[in-house]
């Protein structure tokens, strides 16, 4: 279990959660292809995992692996921040 | 023509409301902390479904869930049953411990679908959101925040709820909420207020405003009791509706019956007013002992004991052990330090719901005035003599003046205006004599003896003799002969 999980949860196709997949891709592909999990969690689709995870802003980032838990909300439009958040500036 | 209402089954908050909160709308409570927003929020909920059966959605935002169950269950609210059964539904948006982190825009669209979600799963009738200022320190584009907040009201209006949200707000007289929430919340605002004034809480309810409709206006006072949570004491609504009953009562004394042209209107609130041994005390005995077969009589008395009063009662050739075996006659002895007045009159109202007395005997009114400030204790008379005019009971209260002769005290001056007959208990000296007289200064819509009498006491009571004729100025303290 060395690879980065990350959990996504977005609002169909609203335009930030869009931009949030796509930023979110471009940073782990060029940083660590091949080594992280995302699960892109639709709220329309199942509003039951937006209650358990207590989701109120879209999009929300969650990093489940490595711990601690750490989450982060917005359309991750800052890569430099973004890339602070889940751990992975000085790769 | 008002806008449909609906009933939320809070005492006496339909009342002042005219029928409840807007139908289908939501309703902006703002206060300051600890003045109750969460628990009358709580209540709404919690009546809905014990008196409506109507399911209720709570959105805490600030306070932890578990911490409001605990609450709740102290009020006897069925809370574990309630979400079981799904009736009552939480959502919780309150922040959690993890850190996060803002890149970029966002929206509140996921609280939105969770609350929806939940509105529609228990089909949920009332709302509430408790509290919003806990949004806008979660989340920090005040602005976009605002326009999400608004979405969420929209959403509330089309899935037909009736819905509470709750703000704070720093002072008590001042800017509705700190938050401006107000601008899109703006057709229904009430404010609770919680304020101290004379070393005295005072907790009131105000309905700002309820666009399109009717309501009380001004300032409600209002108590938080231990089982029946927010209780409100609706002055402004109290109206002067109640029969006028034309039966006359006695007395208990034949002469005094005479004096008020044939004893007391059954309904009729009757002030005795005297200094310190004047007879104040006799008068309430007698008026004790004047009931007739089957009627009771309750006494509060808060400042005597038990003991002092029934020796007394004695003394005067009364047995108020007897009548009290026999149903006929309760007895309550408190402190008037031992609760509010508010909270005095709650406990008063309980104990003539139980026990209804067709009388009842108050000694003495300034010892209960003591204890609060003189706007809160006319509002205390106000709500108790509306009350007992209701149930029909007659009252006699007796009020303590500060000079032996002569002279009114402060209580009497605020309450007089309420009453219906004032009996005036003077001590006159006359050629260094101390006298003992008595007067009927008022007896609204009677006839009555003007006349200022002198009377003795000894062991079978009271004798009431004849008028001072020729002497003048007793009420002054000064009688002069003519």
């Amino acid at each position: 279990m060395s690879k980065l999980a990350l959990h996504l949860y977005i609002n169909g196709k609203s335009h930030i959660s869009v931009e949030a997949i796509d930023n979110l891709n471009t940073i782990c592909q060029e940083k660590v292809p091949g080594e992280y999990e995302l699960e892109v969690i639709d709220i329309q689709l199942d509003p039951d995992r937006a209650e358990e995870a207590g989701i109120l802003a879209i999009p929300t980032l969650i990093r489940t692996w490595p711990l601690p838990v750490t989450r982060m909300i917005g359309a991750l439009t800052v890569k430099s921040r973004v890339m602070a958040g889940l751990g992975l500036s000085n790769l | 023509m008002s806008i449909k209402k609906l009933q939320t089954g809070i005492t006496a908050f339909d009342h002042i409301s005219a029928g409840g909160l807007p139908y289908g709308r939501t309703t902006l409570i703002s206060g300051s902390s600890g003045c109750g927003k969460t628990l009358f929020s709580a209540q709404f909920l919690a009546m809905g479904i014990q008196l409506f059966d109507q399911a209720g959605v709570f959105v805490t935002f600030e306070e932890q869930v578990e911490d409001i169950r605990i609450n709740l269950r102290t009020l006897n609210w069925d809370i574990d049953t309630w979400e079981k059964e799904g009736k009552w539904v939480f959502v919780d948006a309150s922040q959690k411990d993890d850190d996060s982190l803002t890149v970029g825009d966002y929206d509140l669209s996921g609280f939105q679908v969770r609350l929806e979600r939940a509105i529609t799963k228990c089909n949920a009738k009332r709302v509430v959101l408790d509290s919003i200022g806990s949004v806008f320190t979660q989340f920090q584009e005040m602005n976009s925040i605002r326009h999400e907040l608004f979405k969420v009201t929209l959403a509330l209006g089309r899935l037909d709820t009736t819905s509470i949200i709750t703000t704070e707000r720093t002072e008590e007289y001042g800017k509705v909420s700190r938050l401006g929430v107000e601008e899109f919340l703006t057709d229904n605002v009430i404010i609770l207020r919680n304020v101290l004034s004379e070393e005295k809480r005072r907790r009131t309810i105000e309905i700002l405003k309820f666009r399109g409709s009717m309501h009380e206006k001004g300032e409600n006072l209002f108590t938080i009791h231990p089982e029946q949570a927010i209780v409100i004491i609706p002055l402004s609504a109290m109206d002067l509706k109640y029969r006028s009953s034309s039966v006359r009562v006695t007395s208990g004394v034949a002469k005094l019956d005479e004096m008020c042209g044939g004893g007391f209107y059954r309904d009729s609130i009757i002030l005795v007013s005297g200094s310190i041994g004047a007879g104040k005390t006799l008068l309430v005995a007698n008026f004790i002992n004047g009931i007739q077969k089957k009627e009771r009589c309750l006494l509060l008395a808060f400042e005597e004991s038990r003991e002092q009063l029934f020796r007394n009662a004695t003394g005067w050739g009364q047995d108020f052990a007897k009548l009290e075996e026999d149903g006929q006659l309760k007895v309550v002895c408190i402190y008037p330090e031992v609760s509010s007045l508010e909270d005095h009159l709650l406990n008063i109202q309980a104990i003539v719901k139980e026990f209804k007395p067709d009388r009842i005997a108050i000694d003495s009114l300034s010892a209960l005035s003591r204890t609060s400030t003189d706007k809160a204790f006319r509002e205390f008379i106000i709500a108790l003599t509306s009350f007992l005019k209701h149930q029909e009971i007659t009252g006699m209260f007796t009020v303590t003046t500060t000079l032996l002769s002569g002279g009114t005290s402060d209580t009497e001056g605020n309450i007089s205006p309420l009453t219906d007959t004032i009996i005036l208990l003077r001590y006159v000296e006359m050629s260094g004599d101390m006298q003992r007289s008595l007067s009927v200064l008022k007896m609204r819509g009677s006839k009555h003896d003007s006349s200022i009498r002198g009377f003795t006491i000894d062991d079978k009571g009271i004798n009431i003799g004849e008028p001072f004729i020729g002497v003048s100025g007793i009420l002054t303290g000064i009688p002069l002969r003519s």
